[in-house]
């Protein structure tokens, strides 16, 4: 028997083998070093790595190839993608590690998750194959429930990861079964070829019935309603950096796939699932800026907002034209920035052991630390979308793309339902500048990195707020692959 | 062949939910074993032998195995009565609605006309072929899900190990 | 100097930046240099930019002065850059130089607050703001400034946040915006959507390739005019407006008086173009502007505090602009708008000087007699006062005859009617405010010793009340080579493509102006009546009609009916999605009082949502809607 070796090129998987490679040196670390080393360089070492991966990704612009027999694909949409987990894998690792020191828990195996669930992201949105799509979704999945259950000892935390869990799983299961529908109908997993086989012969039953299922399954990732009820009770129980690292980095990596696999497989039956995406949009939208309103713990308004925010981003995907996919791009790199901002100082102002969570905590911040008060309320005007933060640039390139599509109501509903979010995200400032603290705040540990790290993030969702022209360009050209 | 297949497949259904209604885990275990062998039998009927192989040695052999020693050594108890009744309004929901899902994919699959499939090599699900699938096009994700077990297990120390500090 | 433009908006953003930043660290005269200097210092420019247009060959102007690409994408484009032409000249240099002139007093008015530095990069950012909306070339830089005014108003007006007033009173101003800037937004995508760019001058130049009444063109201009309801305190969204009078005063005057609330009036100005093509919107215009002329006014009546008074007032004139746009009056109601920036800051910074003197007080009831202890205020206000009225020849007189005038040549004889009533009352509570303030028996408690202001307050007072003097001299309606405001503006106005060009004669023009002048007399005559000559008076009459009394004083219960038709709802339908959708328990402490907990917990037992199994149900739901959907059909 012969055998055929396809070609292929390590640098292409160069970002995958650093990270898993960083993650499996800081397992053995962690099991074999000494214990007063260990603690310090842990965050140290996997930063080093996700430069080292970013570095490598950077390497990879502009090659528009695939590789490993089509299994992936190294494009600029994948670049574009690696670009935003690997910012957001290293912004959260900067916030972790005094959150982590607090509760003694700084463990090596949590870095080595996050790199791992990283891997997972890279895969979701280089993939070209469903399988690996799949694999993907559970190897970001996987280390996500376990570092939500992260605090043992806390009931909060084990409700979170059991319930994530259970659902995950539920719902890997309806992502699974729908791929395997894909097969059926089609004979193939790979996205090009599915491409092909729907442009030549249309829809048939298998693939109606994966369609919807992989709906469900990106849907549950990215929160969309109806799957988004896990959200709230999830993003509260889970340790605070966990939560940032999972709001924003499922949330990007379950949009590139849906991206991916809805604009390059079903493009040419566009009018089978722009009415379901625009009614669970608006559903999405509606739910989580509403509820969001009645919340006073800021995780869980948090987590109402990144329902929301999840609709905002449908909107692009639903106008399915290059300006909505370019401000899906674009969105996903602000709200990684805004959102991890935010949670950082979420993180800074909850002290130690997760004590000062309510929104009246806030009450004062504005005096005692005007520098804290002054980015969150940076982030929180780009999370509103006021101009001129990348939020308000973001939600403009989705709407007018949505507008150019056609989609007027649509537009008219979102607008409205930001108007609606304009009032929670604020009441965070009234209370910051506008309520005497109760009591004196007492000491907010800030260590220089972090400081540094959120300084950065508030003057970027200026910047690219302010000139958004080269992000635009970079996020133009990384959805080129997109036909029209 | 067709009656082999239904038989098999009524019995990897029946044996799938009583799993899931069982009241005692160890029955619940011992069927789920039956169901992993009905299915390594349908896997034969569809000429993979390997994966068949594969599924009764891994999963109905060492897997379950493991299952059994691990709820007979937590030696759980028996549920109090009345448990089953609580949510049942939502159960009786639930499950109806999930049983018309999968009446209505039956019926349309099966109106459906399903093009002729392609035959098959004569050494199709043979340990050569899958070894050079895996091996060749399916490089990279055979490669990944040993970082996916890699993660599983590492979780499951993390959140099983006793408490450290 | 125009072509460096640009500076304008950034002395006071790097006025914002050294006061916000380095507030604390820096000496209070730094900031009483810094805040007020850098709004100078556009001030100079735009008059050097002013200068220097005027000089301008015809062929070269408008000036589009081009900064950077703000959105560039292969559809759509949308720069940083700025237009110069005569109605943005016009209103930067009312911004920039009322603007200028309220920074100076507030440095008397805010001397001794503890949050002086905040205040004035508070000050500094919104008049950046406010630059960047009026010379703003596309409609979404315009937005910019927009949201930023917006925000900056809401700012300054819980800038007092320890008073529970002033914090919601800011909220409120908030939210109520955000309705109206949903209009424009809204208007903005449209307009995209329809023309494909959102530049001024290429959305206007194709807005004549439609048809006259055409309905996209109308839902734009609709669109756009609710978003000038909200920033301008048009009716319904104006019930911001008064609460907003709970900021400190050199911002009411500034911003709630003389240059935020009247950018509705600029957009609608700048759009010009779209609305002419639009009667029904033009109508829309006219009506809701008359509406709320009349309506602020009748409410302007009843008031007692005197911050109230002025911004009813500010709300009724600002109608009358709307009126003058609607009708197709544009340059009547910028120079409205100008003559009102003067007096009405005028009126706000000399009933600041007489509060400031006062110790606090705002009721008027409580004053009284304040003539000889302030005289320069009282001489002021009285120019104001005036101006406001309509008298002759003061510069409200100029612009709101020429208002009433075009309502009545334009518009309908209606119009005309119920604005020559608006006027009326206008007189009558402008000299109410100066009869209880000034004059009468002394009110005020023994322990307060009314004096007169500093001069670093009065000195813009004095400057105000010149500029509402002959303010009103450029544009003199009569004789048609004298009206130099109207050719300055002509350039940037489109027109209403009249049939019938109709020539009135000066008879009839100065009739008018005879008549209105009467209507004023008459409203100015009852004010003396009711409380000089007969104190007694306005108790029986408010007496004999109690139930019309208690309408207006109260406002027309519009806050109450907004109330109980959208605020409720809304919160109420918040919870209720919580419950339904998520609904852990509540904690009851921090979420209400005790029987709301009582009825939530009841329905939470009896839903026991919270529970994995009902998402998974949840999910199981989505599953088969998709799959119905998908193979049902």
């Amino acid at each position: 028997m012969s055998i055929d070796i396809p070609t292929i090129c390590l640098t292409n998987i160069g970002p995958l083998i650093t990270l898993s490679v960083a993650g499996l040196l800081l397992l053995l670390f962690d099991a074999f070093s000494g214990k007063a080393m260990k603690k310090a360089h842990f965050h140290q070492f996997s930063l080093v790595a996700v430069v080292i991966a970013l570095l490598q990704t950077v390497w990879l612009w502009n090659r528009q190839t695939t590789d490993f027999s089509r299994m992936i694909y190294v494009d600029n949409f994948s670049f574009f993608f690696n670009v935003i987990f690997l910012l957001g894998t290293g912004i959260s690792i900067i916030l972790s590690v005094h959150y982590l020191e607090n509760y003694r828990k700084n463990y090596g195996e949590y870095y080595a998750l996050m790199l791992f669930a990283a891997v997972g992201m890279i895969l979701m949105a280089a993939g070209g194959n469903l399988v690996i799509i799949f694999l993907g979704v559970e190897i970001l999945s996987i280390p996500i429930y376990i570092l939500s259950g992260l605090f043992r000892e806390d009931l909060k935390s084990n409700e979170a990861a059991l319930k994530y869990l259970l659902l995950g799983a539920f719902s890997s299961a309806f992502l699974l079964f729908g791929i395997a529908m894909l097969y059926g109908g089609t004979g193939t997993f790979y996205l090009a070829d599915l491409a092909a086989f729907i442009k030549k012969s249309g829809m048939n039953g298998f693939t109606y019935v994966g369609m919807g299922l992989l709906i469900v399954g990106f849907g549950f990732k990215v929160s969309m309603a109806p799957f988004h009820m896990w959200t709230p009770d999830v993003y509260e129980g889970a340790p605070t950096s966990i939560t940032a690292f999972m709001s924003v980095g499922t949330k990007a990596a379950a949009f590139a796939a849906f991206l991916r696999v809805f604009l390059e497989v079903f493009p040419t039956v566009r009018m089978e699932w722009d009415l379901l995406l625009w009614v669970a949009a608006v559903a999405t939208m509606t739910v989580g800026n509403v509820t969001a309103l009645a919340q006073t713990n800021i995780k869980r308004m948090l987590a109402y907002s990144s329902i929301a925010h999840a609709g905002y981003i449908l909107v692009g995907l639903i106008a399915g034209n290059q300006l909505g996919a370019t401000g899906i791009l674009y969105y996903l790199l602000a709200y990684t920035i805004m959102n991890l901002g935010a949670f950082g100082v979420v993180i800074a102002v909850a002290r130690k052991k997760d004590n000062y969570l309510n929104i009246y905590d806030y009450a004062g911040l504005g005096f005692q630390y005007p520098g804290l008060a002054a980015v969150m309320s940076v982030f929180l005007f780009s999370l509103v979308g006021m101009p001129p933060t990348a939020g308000f640039l973001g939600k403009f390139y989705l709407f007018s793309a949505a507008v150019e599509a056609g989609y007027i109501w649509l537009v008219i509903i979102a607008v409205i339902n930001s108007l609606i979010s304009v009032y929670y995200y604020l009441r965070i400032t009234v209370i910051m500048y506008m309520q005497p603290a109760e009591a004196d705040l007492g000491p907010v540990a800030m260590t220089p990195v972090v400081n540094a790290t959120l300084i950065i993030s508030a003057l970027a969702v200026l910047l690219i707020g302010i000139f958004p022209g080269s992000i635009f360009q970079l996020a133009m050209n990384s959805v080129k692959i997109f036909g029209s | 062949m067709q009656i082999i297949f239904f038989l098999l497949a009524a019995t990897a259904l029946i044996s799938g939910i009583m799993v899931v209604i069982q009241v005692n885990p160890v029955r619940s275990a011992l069927f789920l074993v039956l169901n992993f062998f009905a299915l390594a039998a349908i896997y034969l009927l569809a000429n993979a032998q390997f994966i068949a192989a594969i599924q009764i040695i891994v999963y109905a052999g060492a897997i379950m195995v493991l299952f059994l020693f691990v709820i007979m050594l937590l030696n759980l108890r028996q549920p109090e009565e009345g448990g089953a009744h609580r949510h049942l309004g939502q159960k009786i929901f639930g499950s109806s609605l999930a049983t018309a899902v999968i009446a209505l994919v039956i019926y349309k699959v099966f109106r459906m006309i399903v093009p002729p499939g392609k035959p098959l090599t004569p050494d199709f699900g043979s340990t050569e072929m899958v070894a050079k699938s895996l091996f060749t096009d399916y490089l990279l994700p055979f490669e990944m899900t040993s970082i996916l077990l890699l993660v599983a297990v590492v979780g499951a120390v993390i959140l099983a190990r006793s408490k450290v500090e | 100097m125009i072509q460096y433009v640009w500076l304008v908006p950034v002395f006071p953003l790097i006025g914002f930046l050294i006061n916000g930043l380095l507030g604390k660290k820096i000496s209070k005269n730094t900031v009483s240099l810094v805040g007020p200097g850098s709004v100078g210092l556009s001030f100079a420019w735009v008059l050097g930019c002013f200068w220097e247009y005027l000089h301008l060959p015809a062929k070269a102007k408008p000036v589009e002065v081009f900064v950077f690409n703000w959105i560039t994408s292969g559809t759509f484009n949308a720069q940083a850059a700025f237009l110069v032409d005569p109605l943005s000249l016009v209103m930067l240099l009312v911004v920039s130089g009322v603007g200028f002139l309220i920074h100076i007093y507030s440095v008397g008015y805010m001397h001794d607050d503890p949050g002086y530095a905040r205040y004035f990069s508070y000050l500094n950012l919104f008049v950046v703001n406010m630059l960047i909306l009026v010379m703003a070339n596309n409609f979404l830089l315009m937005f910019v400034g927009w949201e930023g005014v917006g925000l900056c108003s809401y700012l300054l007006i819980g800038y007092w946040y320890e008073k529970q007033s002033a914090s919601d009173a800011g909220k409120k101003a908030f939210v109520v915006n955000r309705i109206g800037d949903f209009g424009f937004l809204l208007g903005i995508f449209l307009i995209f959507y329809t023309f494909g760019t959102v530049n001024f001058r290429e959305v206007f130049a194709q807005a004549h390739n439609f048809p006259v009444g055409s309905a996209i063109l109308t839902i734009i201009t609709l669109c756009l005019f609710v978003g000038a309801t909200g920033k301008s305190a048009q009716i319904p969204l104006y019930t911001w407006l008064p609460d907003a009078m709970e900021g400190p005063t050199p911002v009411s005057a500034l911003i709630h008086a003389a240059t935020m609330v009247t950018a509705g009036v600029y957009m609608v100005a700048r759009c010009s173009a779209l609305y002419v093509m639009a009667p029904i919107s033009m109508t829309v215009v006219a009506v809701i502007g008359l509406a709320t002329a009349f309506m602020a006014a009748s409410i302007g009546l009843a008031q007692n505090d005197i911050k109230r008074v002025l911004a009813y007032s500010t709300v009724s004139q600002l109608g009358y602009m709307f009126l003058a746009c609607g009708v197709g009056a544009f340059v009547a109601a910028i120079f409205h708008l100008m003559t009102h920036a003067f007096f009405k800051a005028l009126l706000f910074l000399g009933s600041g000087s007489v509060i400031h003197g006062m110790h606090g007080e705002q009721d008027m009831r409580k004053m009284g007699a304040l003539k000889n202890k302030m005289p320069i205020t009282y001489a002021v206000m009285l120019v104001g006062t005036l101006a406001i009225a309509g008298i002759f020849p003061f510069a409200g007189f100029f612009s709101k005859d020429e208002i009433l005038f075009k309502a009545l040549t334009d518009g309908h004889v209606g119009y005309w009617a119920i604005a020559s009533l608006g006027a009326m009352m206008t007189a009558f509570y402008m000299f109410r405010l100066i009869f209880m303030t000034f004059y009468g028996e002394k009110r005020w408690d023994h322990h307060v010793h009314p004096h007169e202001s500093p001069p670093v307050m009065t000195i813009p007072l004095i400057i105000l009340a010149i500029l509402s003097t002959v303010g009103g001299f450029v544009g003199i309606p009569l004789i048609q080579g004298w009206n130099v405001f109207h050719e300055f503006l002509a350039p940037s106005i489109a027109h209403v493509a009249a049939g019938h060009e109709v020539h009135h004669s000066m008879t009839f023009e100065v009739m008018m102006m005879l008549v209105s002048m009467g209507v004023a007399g008459i409203g100015i005559f009852i004010a003396y009546k009711m409380y000089i000559k007969q104190p007694e008076l306005p108790a029986q009459v408010t007496a004999k009609v109690p139930g019309l009394y208690d309408l207006i004083y109260n406002k027309y219960y519009v806050d109450e009916i907004y109330d109980a038709t959208v605020v409720e709802p809304i919160k109420n339908g918040s919870v209720f999605l919580w419950q339904e959708a998520d609904s852990k328990v509540i904690d009851g402490a921090v979420n209400g009082t005790a029987s709301v907990v009582d009825r939530l917990s009841l329905v939470i037992r009896k839903l026991e949502t919270g529970y994995v199994q009902n998402y998974a149900l949840g999910i199981l739901i989505g599953v088969a809607v998709i799959t119905g959907y998908y193979l049902g059909r």
